[in-house]
């Protein structure tokens, strides 16, 4: 199974100071900026994918410059994304249309041709097909029941659209290999697509708009395409966002599937936002600490706007958090001390008053409890990775890009890990009927 | 706190004087973010948005040793100073500071927060301003932070003859510096850039510096720029570009204005900027006959000075194209794609790898 990372810009700058917090004057975004196949040294991940809509063009606004879009499109997907090493070689570029992006519109606003060549130009490996975001899923229909007016037309786009696609990529004689994307609003109707898919001559499908759906959902699909692809048919999730769940999907024989949420975990989760292995198959999670730049910080921001805190006070406190934090890392300070400096500077962010003013908020308690467990444990010191041997604490502060896309670089080499230990089971554990039993067993 | 200061004889309604204190003292008198409240937050230095990469940018020059700030913090007082004649325009100023700081930072906040961060005995010059009221005050800040800004195309054509500049300005004065070459040395485009010592130009050096800094920063001048004869390749680079572009159009150059010609307009420049690119990244090429190839194919396409565009379903007249964002993107979309559709034909004739192959593992 492979395990396919969805970037969008996820660089960090290797010459940022942590104590000055500040790269280089000098610092050029990207280009002195390091992937984190370069960080690492190493690629935690078997590929990367890449939507057009990151991207972005003239239609479309992308998280690219439109300076970096055009680099993208002339030097190709490779070489920008620093993968043209020979140690790097191996791994997969995948493109899609970022069917998010334009999940208001009444059509993709790519024809199949153009997305055939964007992939050729830029040289893809592989290349999904231009899908159509439906909504609405609903696991209890049978058969093509149900769906929505509206999902039938995207349920039509997206066909027609792989049709086209594939002619277009065989016309030219593409290098990528071409994916056919399942769209539908039951597993049923996922599975017709599937069945005309292969029947155009597709034998790796990618499965769209998951995104939403809980896992037992997302494993109906897979079982009812299971069933009605061939054995050989390859299947590939699509922004697989449950990607911590991956070990209970091991029976649907996945090839790959694509994610970022290791990475974004790092700052979009208010608790389980570091990782390291755990007993077993298992992770384990801890809470990193939020310390935000006073005079940055939007909400800190608002605050001094309004009056209710000086700008002064919030810069001293920061700086005081933080301080602890440091020697607390050194064994200089004492675990309730360091916390307690951390508190104070967190009730104005949290609870926007003072310190004394909410010390016993339901809120600051379960920020204390976690923030024990994670200061207790010293998780950045259980890791070996390159980042935390580096940044160590700083690893784990909740705080800007700099540090926040670390932490997030960091949980991909453990997830990585975690991937190549499901792997090593999968090979010993036979995978029979695991799906039936699986699906029964959440039902 | 007191100091020894001179004193302006400006208005009778307020006194004005001039001192030189420690940046930490400063701070220390008078606080930042006070006036903030009174006037719905938009005063308030810390407030502004990148107002970190600021600080950031003076602290690095300020940690230089040869660093000067002849430009004084204005700090103005409503109360709780007392001033001491001393001999004719010398005064002496005390500070009552029992109820905290009773100043408050006019003008230099961004200065001023950059030098608390800095570890040297930095003294600046400190104007004084003692007001009758808070209502006054207001009105001295909104004057004094309300000034007209040098025009951007005289500080730009300037930056070249000054060293040592924060990165942002640096490469903004490579662009002018280039920019400047191409205008006043032996190339295509002499005479044609409208600058400030240049108002006869034609194409806007704003333009033009912008198609330069793109190159410099993610296109083919990057590298060029860092080789021997960096400069003059860049210039020769452009040069042969244009010269190539007025050969494959001449209608549409000479005699042309950007009223009368897309072509010396703002959105024509800044899409053959791309052009060049695509050409130069993707086909190498560097003299005027390599341009030449490659702009053949766009030749019947445009509509520089007659005619319509098509542009990708749209069709526009020749003079509704407009150097606003979208328009720019339209017709770079339009040419590029052109471009790029010839590449790949010409590829076809001729199949070579479209990436620099990276060798083989073992
Ligand atoms: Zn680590």
């Amino acid at each position: 199974m492979k395990f396919i990372f969805a970037d969008s810009l996820d660089y960090v700058d290797p010459a940022f100071d942590f104590i000055a917090d500040r790269s280089p004057a000098e610092r050029q975004p990207y280009w002195d900026d390091a992937y984190p196949h370069e960080i690492l040294g190493y690629a935690p991940y078997d590929g990367v994918l890449v939507s057009r809509g990151i991207v972005g063009d003239h239609r479309v606004k992308g998280k690219y410059t439109a300076s970096q879009a055009r680099r993208f499109r002339l030097v190709g997907a490779r070489k920008f994304l620093r993968l043209d090493k020979p140690e790097f070689a191996h791994l997969e570029i995948f493109g899609d249309c970022g069917a998010f992006t334009y999940v208001q519109d009444e059509r993709p606003p790519y024809t199949p041709a153009e997305m055939a060549e964007f992939y050729d130009e830029c040289g893809f490996t592989h290349g999904a097909s231009v899908d159509h975001i439906i909504f609405d899923f609903d696991a209890g229909l049978v058969g093509m029941a149900g769906g929505s007016a509206e999902a039938r037309q995207r349920f039509d786009i997206t066909l027609e659209n792989a049709e086209g696609f594939l002619r277009e990529a065989r016309a030219m004689d593409a290098d990528f290999t071409p994916l056919g994307v399942v769209q539908g609003w039951s597993p049923d109707s996922m599975a017709d697509a599937a069945r005309r898919l292969v029947a155009m001559g597709y034998d790796y499908l990618a499965l769209g708009g998951m995104v939403p759906l809980k896992s037992p959902e997302i494993k109906l699909c897979l079982e009812a395409i299971r069933h009605a692809v061939p054995a050989s048919t390859r299947l590939h999730i699509l922004g697989f966002a449950k990607a911590d769940d991956i070990d209970s999907f091991h029976g649907y024989d996945i090839s790959s599937f694509d994610t970022t949420s290791p990475l974004i975990r790092a700052f979009k989760d208010a608790k389980q936002n570091y990782y390291l292995p755990g007993d077993g198959l298992a992770l384990r999670y801890f809470t990193s600490i939020r310390v935000p730049q006073a005079i940055e910080n939007p909400k800190l921001q608002r605050a001094v706007k309004k009056g209710m805190f000086r700008a002064e006070d919030l810069v001293r406190l920061e700086a005081l958090a933080l301080g602890a934090l440091r020697a607390f890392d050194r064994d200089e300070a004492e675990l309730e001390e360091t916390l307690h400096h951390v508190l104070v500077y967190s009730a104005p962010l949290f609870e926007e008053k003072p310190h004394e003013d909410c010390k016993d908020s339901p809120t600051l308690a379960r920020l204390a409890q976690r923030y024990r467990a994670t200061l207790t444990e010293r998780p950045w010191k259980q890791c070996s990775c390159k980042i935390c041997r580096d940044a160590a604490i700083d690893v784990i502060i909740f705080r800007g890009s700099n540090r926040n896309k670390r932490r997030g670089i960091h949980n991909l080499a453990v997830y990585q890990d975690h991937i190549e230990r499901l792997d090593l089971k999968r090979a010993v554990e036979p995978s029979d009927d695991l799906p039936r039993r699986l699906c029964a067993a959440e039902q | 706190m007191t100091y020894l200061a001179v004193c302006a004889q400006q208005s009778s309604e307020h006194k004005v004087l001039s001192f030189a204190a420690k940046a930490a003292d400063v701070l220390r008198f008078a606080t930042i973010d006070r006036i903030g409240r009174d006037a719905q937050g938009e005063l308030n230095g810390f407030q502004r948005p990148q107002v970190a990469a600021h600080i950031r940018e003076i602290r690095d020059y300020l940690e230089k040793p040869d660093a000067v700030l002849p430009n004084p913090i204005v700090v103005a007082f409503t109360e709780r100073v007392s001033v001491e004649e001393l001999e004719t325009g010398v005064v002496r100023l005390s500070i009552d500071m029992s109820a905290g700081a009773p100043g408050l930072v006019v003008d230099g906040q961004q200065r001023l927060s950059a030098l608390a961060d800095l570890d040297r005995d930095f003294q600046v010059f400190v104007s004084a301003l003692i007001c009758r009221d808070e209502a006054e005050l207001r009105r001295q800040f909104v004057l004094i932070n309300n000034t007209k800004p040098l025009p951007k195309s005289l500080i730009y054509e300037l930056l070249p003859t000054v060293g040592d500049l924060p990165p942002r300005l640096s490469r903004r004065s490579t662009a002018s510096d280039l920019t400047a070459r191409l205008n006043f040395e032996n190339t295509a485009l002499r005479g044609y850039i409208k600058q400030h010592t240049c108002p006869e130009g034609i194409i806007a050096d704003t333009v033009m510096q912008k198609i330069i800094m793109e190159s410099l920063s993610n296109g083919v001048m990057r590298e060029l720029i860092r080789g021997p004869k960096g400069v003059e390749r860049c210039v020769r680079l452009v040069s042969n570009f244009f010269e190539a572009v007025k050969k494959t159009w001449p209608e549409a150059w000479h005699g042309q204005k950007p009223n009368s010609s897309r072509l010396l307009h703002g959105a024509g420049i800044q899409a053959m900027g791309d052009v060049m690119e695509v050409l130069a990244e993707r086909a190498g090429a560097r003299s005027v006959e390599d341009f030449r190839d490659g702009l053949a194919s766009l030749k019947d396409k445009t509509a520089w000075t007659s005619g319509e565009w098509h542009l990708e379903g749209e069709v526009r007249r020749w003079n509704s194209l407009q150097n606003v964002n979208r328009d720019v993107a339209l017709l770079k979309h339009y040419l590029v794609g052109l471009v790029k559709a010839d590449l790949r034909r010409k590829a076809k004739l001729a199949p070579a790898p479209l990436l620099e192959s990276t060798p083989a593992p073992s």
